[in-house]
């Protein structure tokens, strides 16, 4: 009971500092850019965010900079027929005008050879580059993994 | 009148003895669809030798005679295969004290890169529970062909490469028989469900 209070209460705390976390360049809206805890040494950080284009063009994302990390890469994971696959976004990311386009649940940013360790809570400076509306300094908040189970909310994944 | 009645009764019998036979016909046709799925080939019993995260010597012998969940991928692998080793351990968590009846195995289809310093690393990190391995790549690709598991180097630009591999969670008897497997998207009790009933059984 107690243990379940204290949980409630983390939980709340928790919730409470994903609100308010976007960006916004020229009539593009980056919501909650986040990477998902990883090992001390992992050679590796999946980075995810969503991008709206709220104007009439049509705009794309082509590359994600940081000082974090040796370099960012944009790909699509997929798991077909049981096989997982990873694939460069070669050209970049479309984002068309009026839609959203989240970089999740397969598509993502991985961050290759990051500088450091990053834990929970931690702040990940990087520069998303967009063909039209340019750069644009973003932070990726680093956060607990999902793991499916119990009663975490199943946010991203993948 | 009591003659009627007999035959009444005989015919009765009779039906009754034709669904006898008819019910007994089909369980032994379905007897006989079930024997190869329990007769299935004890693939985890195939030899291979590798090295754990802590640099000890292993072979298969040290995986049989408990249950085991085994995952086949690499640590440079940026969602699914850390997002799987956190919903394993999530799996050994809701376990409770069952979790000893269950060995969860993360092979590496990467040695090259993955050495048992860097497994040791990355499994404690989900759970000092799940077992690393790793090691010769003549090894792992014979363990990967003797247990169906598909894995690929796919290069990219550069000397960089990825690994293209088995995405599902096999599950293993204890004498070494494929059991099932676990997918992501099953969802958590699905996949919770699965797991108790390989230890069960």
């Amino acid at each position: 009971m107690k243990l379940h209070f204290a949980l409630a209460l983390i939980g709340a705390f928790a919730a409470a500092p994903v609100a308010a976390h976007d960006f916004t360049i020229g009539s593009l809206y980056v919501d909650h850019p986040m990477i998902e805890e990883a090992p001390p040494n992992a050679p590796v950080l999946g980075g995810y965010l969503s991008i709206q284009n709220m104007g009439d063009t049509d705009d794309r994302l082509i590359a994600i900079e940081s000082s974090a990390a040796e370099k960012v890469e944009l790909h699509q994971s997929t798991v077909t027929d049981g096989i997982a696959r990873m694939l460069p976004l070669a050209d970049g990311l479309l984002i068309p005008a009026g839609e959203i386009v989240w970089l999740d649940n397969g598509m993502h940013a991985m961050f290759v050879k990051p500088a450091q360790r990053y834990r929970a809570g931690d702040e990940v400076p990087a520069t998303l580059v967009f063909e039209k509306a340019g750069r644009v300094d973003v932070t990726f908040k680093v956060e607990e993994r999902s793991t499916g189970g119990g009663s975490s909310h199943e946010g991203h994944g993948g | 009148m009591a003659g009627k009645f007999n035959l009444r009764k005989l015919r009765v019998v009779l039906w009754v003895l034709v669904a006898f036979i008819t019910g007994g016909v089909a369980l032994l046709s379905l007897g006989s669809r079930l024997a190869p799925v329990s007769a299935v080939e004890a693939i985890y019993t195939k030899p291979f030798s590798l090295v754990n995260q802590n640099g000890v010597a292993v072979t298969e012998a040290d995986f049989l005679g408990k249950p085991s969940a085994w995952f086949y991928g690499f640590t440079h692998c940026p969602d699914v295969c850390p997002t799987t080793l956190a919903e394993m351990s999530a799996i050994l968590e809701a376990l409770g004290s069952d979790a000893d009846r269950l060995q969860v195995v993360f092979v590496s289809v990467d040695p090259e890169r993955d050495t048992p310093e860097i497994m040791k690393d990355y499994v404690d990190y989900f759970d000092p529970r799940i077992i690393g391995l790793t090691g010769g790549l003549d090894q792992i690709a014979s363990m990967a062909k003797d247990r169906h598991i598909f894995f690929e180097k796919v290069p990219l630009e550069g000397s960089d490469y990825q690994m293209e591999h088995q995405a599902t969670v096999q599950l293993v008897t204890a004498d070494g028989r494929f059991f099932g497997t676990l997918a992501t998207e099953e969802g958590f009790d699905v996949r919770l469900a699965k797991v108790r009933r390989l230890i069960n059984d």
